[in-house]
This record gives C-alpha cells, structure tokens and sequence, in this order.
C-alpha cells in the first residue's frame, strides 16, 4: 500500500489558528476509507515546530509530501489528501 | 460546533492574542484604535455584510478583553474610551461579565418548527394527522405551519418521512440550561442577568460571534510588568490544551517563562475539598440530618442550585472550591502574592469576584486567554528541554476536570475513610440537565445522595474557555490522572497539613 506523509506544525502560533483541528480532520478521513475509496495509508505526524521559516501569517501550516500549505484549513487540507490517495 | 475551529474562534483568540501583546509591548494605549485594522485588513469584508460592522465588532470584543464595558450605538465613543483607567495591576472588570454586542447579533428567530423544501406533500402527510393543535395542513400540496398555533411539540417533526420539518432554537438560547436569553426591542438575544450564571456556553455556541466575556488578562500582565508576584494555580483540566507538544511539565515551565513565580495545580484544592465533603457526607448526610450533599466545585451548578432551590440550598456543599482552596494553600507560603487561577471557565471570573473569595484570588483567566499570552511572548513548547516533574497533586483530584470526576473522587474519599458507610451518587452535566436533578431532589426523591453538578456538557474540559476538543481533553486528562503517583485524595500529604 502507498504511503502519504503528512506533517502538522505544532508550534504555538499553529495551535492557536487551528492546527489542532486540523489534525483532527485528518485522522477523520480514515473513518471514511470506504467512501472516500482510500488506497494510501496516511501518516500524519504533528511532533515539531516546521513552520519556523516562513512568513508571520503563514499559520498554520501543513505538510503534504513535501508540499508545504501554508494558512492551511481543515477544506483545503482534507481536500488535497483525498485527491492524492483516490484510486484512479 | 464545539471542536471545530471556525473563523469565530479565530476573531476571539487574535483578539486576546493583539490584547496580550499590547500589554507586553507597552505601547500607548491610543494604539487599540488601530487594532480593529490589523486583525480585519484590507478594504473586503471577509466576515460579514460590511468590513466596516466587522470592525466595529472587532472593536466591542477588544474592549471586552480589556474589562471595558461596550459602547452605547447611538453615540460617538472612541474604541479607546475609558482604556487609561483599565492599565492597572488589579482587577478591572465591572459585571456583567457576559455581553451580547447587540449589532453583531443576528437576532435569530426563537424556538421554530418549520417545513423545509423536502417536504414532498406526500399522501400520507402524517404531520397533520399527529398535530394536537390542529396547526399542520396541506396547502398546494405542501405541509404548512400556522406559527400561531404551533406549540413546539415536535411531533410533526418525529413523524415525516421525509425529514423535511425541522425544529430549531437560537443556539445561544439552546446553550443555556437556566433560560436567561431573552430578546430585545429588534429580536435581538438579550441576557437576563438575575437568571445568568455566567457558564460561558452561549458565548461558545453563537454561530455570529456576537456574544463575549470580559477578560483580566491586561491587568495581568500589567500586575507581572509592575514587579509584583505573581503565581500561577492551572486548572485540572489544562492537560493537552496547548498542543501535543505542551506536556503538563511543560505547560508549568511555560508559565514560569512568562514571569509566574510558581505554579501550582488546582488538583490539590481539589483533594482537600474531596476530603472535606466526605467528611460533611458521613457525619451529615449519613446519618440523616441532612438531605443530601451537592458538590460545590462547579459555581454555575451550586449558585443556580441555590438560587433556584432555596428550600434545599443548605444541601449544597460549603466546602472551598478547589480554586479557593488552592489559593489559600498558596497565600499562607507566600503571603505577599497576587494569584491568578488559569482555568476553562467563563464563571470562575465571577466567582473570584465574591466577597468572601476577592482577597484569595486576584485574577482568573482562561486557557484560551493564556493561549494568547504564549503566542504574544513567542513561547515555544518544542524549545523547552525536558522540564521537572508536576507532582503536587493526586489522581483524584486530576479527575475533577471531567464529568463524574468529582463524584468519583468524593466517594472513595468516604470509602477510604468511612468504608462501612453505603450511599448513592446522582450526576448531572449541563444545566438543563442539574435542574431536573435539583427538582428530584427538591421533592426529596435524592435523599442520602451525593450529588455532582456540572455545567458545563462534558464536565470543566467542556468550558467556554477551551482550545482542544472535548474528547481528546478527556483522553488528556485520563492521561495524566493515570501518571499520578499518588491516587486517592486521602493520600495527598497537605491533606494532613491543613487540618
């Protein structure tokens, strides 16, 4: 099975914009694997402060196989997962 | 809509985070004007109909968070007015302490039951056939509701096939379990301010941002500026607030960082008061001189219980809340400090504010205000190395912060110390809920019963002052009750000491 990585930041400033929810929206789309026809195991991992080099307003920030998101909301996180994990 | 972060949450924690950092940073207090203007930029609304009333609303939460009281509408005032008298180190905020901004409500219709578009006008149409105010008819093949005679029943609503009746409060007016909001000249929520025990669930559950508490956090911060003591008491239910990397130890380390000289964990008032009302419980209510013993941690519980149950209100527990009972533990070591309790909760302020409670506490904030402080001072969990150990009180105590917990505690309290005495526990979350558990009691069906009261649905991890979604909280929680090395409050060393 693929594998997607997905980090959350978990600094503060994240936390305090949503970054907590956020993470809770991911772990939701497992719950719906089957209507979601999910075919890669997600890995999300919200364990360390990544959003260190960007801009003030960038919180919060999301990770999605490298592909940094910044100002990322729960619609625009779940979304990009869903895209990348769909069997075709 | 609890647990879900939206643009709501995020206009009330930049607020408390722009409130926080305008006390750090000792601008003039002229600078608020502009606040409005960096928390909603640009010439779009983003928010609302117009960026202007978004501002304006801004502007009425930022005075809030100074303890200012809102602005009339109907006359000129300067966000700023009244701000010089507020940058003080003590105490601010004048009651109310809950507010509706009457120009950011929406004056959402009241207790409604309608008919959507799904309705299909189907043959059957049993909406009308269950009606007892005969107010449910077809017409052009739709159901229809004469609002005039419709009581609210729902029955109408339990029985369509289709879903298509829906039966809707305000959700300020569904939040509050003692009916306190009311409507204003223009349909607008209004707070009735001798039922309002302040729990803050309105504030949490309106969907418009229109309602909001006073803060202290700027005389807080003043009071630490100023170079007076400040210590720190933090709620059982702080554990996982602030994020997975804030470990309880570093939650402490945290506070020490922002210029507390200590902090210390309310669980310990917490076991005290475990210990006290056991003791209450068998020499009162075990051998029936007393009716039952209502738990009094939850002061939204025991003042609606008191108020609306006068005839039993000496039923409910005396004993020192654990904020208090913390407190006073922590002003006979250091005499000279100010303590602010760091709590999830809306009516913690109010109760700090009481006669017998003013010279104990100095400021109550909320997690989410706290929140705010760490964020202006750019403190960072993942930056702490390992920090020491919290171990001042036990897993019972730890276990006030979710429903049941109290009960739990108080009642292995009687059983550590009084193991012959059998009894009863009734609990209750929400206020709704406490007042029919006071109404049973009230009519003496709850004799010889420990009674706990919670008002908030969820217990203190569910209070308007909260970051992290209930049910992880209360996983949290589980957590580090199960980390404790001590577990029953009987065990807690202070609770010999302060015999």
């Amino acid at each position: 099975m693929k594998r997607l990585q997905v980090q959350v930041c978990a600094c503060n400033k994240c936390i305090m914009m949503g970054a907590m929810e956020i993470m809770d929206s991911i772990e939701s789309l497992k719950k719906l694997k089957v209507q979601l026809r999910l075919q890669t195991q997600i890995d999300v991992a919200m364990d360390k402060k990544i959003c260190g080099c960007l801009s003030d307003d960038a919180s919060p920030v999301v990770v999605i196989n490298e592909e940094v998101i910044e100002r990322a909301t729960p619609e625009i996180v779940m979304e990009k997962i869903v895209k990348l994990t769909q069997r075709k | 809509m609890r647990g879900v972060y939206t643009p709501v949450t995020k206009l009330r924690r930049q607020v408390f985070t722009e409130i926080a950092k305008l006390a750090y940073e000792e601008k003039d207090l002229s600078y608020i004007e502009q606040l409005p203007y960096k928390i909603i930029p640009g010439e779009v609304a983003k928010y609302r109909d117009s960026i202007f009333k978004e501002r304006a609303i801004v502007g009425e939460r930022l005075r809030l968070a100074m303890g200012l009281p809102l602005r009339p509408v109907g006359e000129h005032q300067p966000v700023a007015n009244g701000v010089e008298d507020c940058a003080k180190p003590e105490i601010f905020y004048q009651p109310p302490l809950v507010n509706v901004i009457p120009f950011a409500c929406n004056a959402c219709p009241t207790n409604t039951v309608e008919v959507t578009n799904n309705c299909r006008g189907c043959l059957a149409h049993p909406c009308t056939n269950v009606c007892p105010m005969k107010a449910v008819s077809i017409v052009n093949g739709r159901s229809v509701i004469d609002q005039e005679k419709c009581v609210k029943c729902g029955r109408c609503v339990e029985v369509c096939p289709y879903s298509a009746i829906v039966k809707y409060d305000r959700p300020c007016a569904a939040a509050c379990g003692v009916d306190a909001i009311g409507s204003d000249e223009l349909g607008r929520a209004k707070i009735d301010y001798d039922k309002c025990v302040s729990c803050g669930q309105c504030l949490a559950s309106c969907p418009f941002a229109a309602i909001a508490d006073k803060s202290e956090i700027f005389q807080l911060i003043t009071a630490i500026k100023h170079g007076h003591k400040v210590i720190a008491e933090v709620a059982p239910a702080f554990v996982g607030q602030f994020g997975p990397l804030a470990t309880p130890e570093k939650v402490f380390e945290g506070l020490r960082q922002l210029g507390f000289a200590d902090v210390y964990e309310v669980a310990v008032g917490a076991d005290l008061g475990a210990v006290e009302e056991a003791h209450h419980f068998a020499h009162k209510v075990a051998t029936g001189e007393q009716q039952f013993l209502a738990t009094s941690c939850c002061p939204s519980w025991s003042v609606m219980a008191k108020t609306l149950f006068p005839k039993v209100a000496d039923c409910v527990s005396d004993a020192l809340t654990p904020m208090v009972a913390t407190a006073r533990i922590i002003k006979k070591e250091h005499p000279d400090a100010k303590i602010v309790f760091i709590g999830p909760c809306a009516a913690k302020k109010l109760e700090a504010q009481r006669r017998t409670v003013k010279s104990d506490v100095d400021f109550v904030i909320t997690f989410e205000e706290l929140m705010g402080m760490f964020v202006a001072k750019d403190i960072e969990f993942g930056d702490m190395e390992q920090a020491e150990p919290v171990e001042q009180a036990t897993a019972a105590g730890r276990g006030y912060a979710v429903s049941g917990g109290v009960a739990d505690a108080i009642a292995q309290a009687v059983h550590d110390l009084y193991p012959d005495i059998d009894f009863k526990v009734d609990r209750a979350e929400g206020l709704r809920e406490c007042r029919k558990m006071m109404t049973m009691a009230n009519a003496g069906k709850r004799n010889g019963y420990l009674l706990e009261g919670m008002a908030c649905p969820g217990g203190c991890v569910a209070g308007a002052g909260t970051i992290l979604p209930i049910k992880k909280a209360q996983t949290s929680v589980k957590q580090f009750k199960d980390q404790s090395k001590l577990q029953q409050a009987v065990e807690n060393p202070l609770v010999e000491n302060n015999k």
